[in-house]
């Protein structure tokens, strides 16, 4: 009894060892590597290969991939028995979890981030009450909201209908973010790592980063904001003067534009599609032509103090502009701050007397 | 039953068995082709589909995208591209005493020619996959970057409002 008792013992304590040496052995094993080490099991060459050539090819691959037991395990399991997906891919999981790790360099764009409305999670999304009344969700919802989830709807919410009241499935989904890092970061893409610009202001206008692209879940891939489409669009009758601004192709993605209602007079004149119309929010009115980044800060979204940018303090009409009755300044306004006109309150046009201090130059 | 002696070897020779079977053979980033198939496939798939302004087959991963489903859904096809592609390099040694990837582009396609004559089946074979990881999607490991989309004009992802569908539609009041 008691040498068995002593083999279960030493058996144990083996196993023990194994895990725990097996776990650093192997961290090591892939630290030592750069990666190279990783890709021996060839199912992940290629995104190894690609890592060497990006912006965080200083980085090991655990610096921001989990690598505990479990998955190294489960790693091995793929790899004995042929079942690698066609492409490798991150699971949400993996998401979520490396998003921690984003943050330990990236503290001030993720602290941004989380004060944004682009930190929403799924329970502010999925079980918000006031939007389901008045949409059925679907799963298109999931092109911008949670795009990394593998899974329909029904199997974030129920129930599915307009009445509620709804609930998560998963509770432990309640406060995991929507948008994660990665919606927008394609982190094994291609780029140079971050260095001190040699020029404090660039006269070559704002880059394209090669890392910036859009995680389209029917692909299963980002694509580069630099390929991505910036679509023209109508105010009414007239085209509209959009900004080429290429990285705002990246807001367009979800801040997307309606195509018209049929027979309604911009479809059948082929007005479309309309700025303003769905989620898009391209500035139309005395903002026409401008950015999205022009105003928004990329990762808390807070156009917070962007009029300074461009305006002096006071309007030609004596206002201040950060006053004025926009929703800038409420949003209880009626005047949306991205598409108002001169006049929506100068109704009979600009008045004589304003017109004569704008010509005068004061 | 294992004495302690006994388990401790037999645990460290496992160990050793498994690391030095991880490392076995040499270090190709393909699942199935090696990279002499990789260097004559190339030559052949970069003949049908060269650069222009726009990258070639294999720049577009079109390698990657034949490798990948050789392992997967084409498993069916490996002895026809091992054959064939032995065949491509039988010729061109013969043409012009050299192996196909080393050959000249005029050379290239005169081989590619050759084969298509000679063994129709397996060119057949190889445009038709080609083809595919040219024009189909990314996911599959071929068309990198989409670049055969952007070069069709297609706006992949296309900018789209969120559906809105009426759900209530054809219910009874």
């Amino acid at each position: 009894m008691r040498r068995f008792l002593f083999m279960g013992v030493i058996a144990l304590c083996s196993l023990a060892l194994l895990a725990v040496g097996g776990t650093y052995g192997a961290n090591l094993y892939y630290a030592t590597g750069h990666g190279t080490n990783c890709a021996d099991c060839h199912e992940m060459a290629d995104n190894v290969g690609v890592v060497h050539a990006s912006r965080h090819r200083n980085a090991g691959c655990t610096d921001c991939h989990e690598a505990s037991l479990a998955t190294k395990l489960r790693h091995i399991r793929v790899h004995l028995t042929g079942s690698a997906p066609e492409s490798i891919r991150l699971r949400e999981a993996d998401v979520q979890q490396m998003m921690g790790n984003c943050q330990k360099c990236h503290r001030q764009e993720y602290a941004g981030w989380h004060a944004g409305p682009h930190s929403a999670t799924y329970s502010e999304i999925f079980a918000n009450a006031a939007h389901n009344q008045k949409r059925r969700l679907m799963d298109d919802c999931f092109r911008c909201h949670g795009m990394y989830f593998d899974g329909a709807v029904r199997d974030v919410v129920q129930p599915q209908n307009t009445t509620g009241p709804w609930h998560l499935t998963r509770p432990k989904m309640a406060d995991q973010a929507t948008i994660p890092c990665q919606a927008c970061h394609w982190i094994h893409r291609e780029g140079s790592p971050e260095t001190k610009p040699a020029e404090r202001i660039s006269v070559a206008g704002a880059a394209v980063h090669e890392s910036v692209g859009f995680y389209d879940r029917r692909e299963q891939m980002h694509f580069g904001a630099a390929m991505l489409t910036i679509p023209a669009l109508y105010d009414g009758a007239r085209v509209l003067k959009v900004s080429p601004d290429q990285r705002q192709a990246l807001c367009y993605q979800c801040h997307a534009p309606r195509q018209p209602e049929a027979m309604s007079i911009a479809a059948t004149n082929h007005w479309e599609p309309q700025a303003g119309s769905g989620d898009d929010r391209t500035p139309m009115g005395v903002h026409e032509g401008l950015s999205c980044l022009s105003c928004h800060n990329g990762h808390n979204e807070s156009a917070q103090a962007s009029c300074a940018t461009c305006h002096p303090a006071m309007s030609h009409c004596g206002l201040q502009v950060e006053k004025m009755d926009t929703t800038f300044a409420s949003k209880a306004s009626q005047h949306n701050i991205h598409w108002v006109k001169c006049t929506d309150c100068h109704r009979h046009g600009v008045p004589q007397v304003k017109r004569s201090v704008m010509a005068a130059g004061q | 039953m294992l004495n302690r002696r006994e388990f401790m070897a037999t645990s460290a020779l496992a160990g050793a068995a498994v690391a030095a079977g991880c490392k076995a053979g040499s270090r190709t980033w393909y699942r199935f082709l090696s990279e002499h198939d990789v260097g004559s496939l190339t030559a052949i798939c970069d003949q049908i589909i060269p650069a222009d302004e726009f990258p070639s087959a294999s720049q577009a991963c079109v390698l990657t995208y034949i490798d990948l489903q050789l392992t997967r859904h084409y498993r069916r096809h490996q002895q026809a591209y091992l054959g064939g592609l032995e065949q491509a390099n039988l010729l061109s040694r013969k043409e012009f005493g050299v192996e196909l990837a080393a050959a000249s582009p005029q050379q290239q396609f005169a081989i590619a020619q050759a084969v298509e004559k000679q063994n129709p089946r397996f060119f057949d074979l190889v445009r038709s996959h080609t083809m595919q990881g040219y024009y189909g999607s990314p996911r599959h490991g071929g068309n990198r970057d989409a670049v055969s989309w952007r070069m069709l004009g297609l706006d992949e992802p296309p900018v789209r409002g969120r559906a809105q569908y009426d759900f209530t539609a054809g219910r009874k009041p």
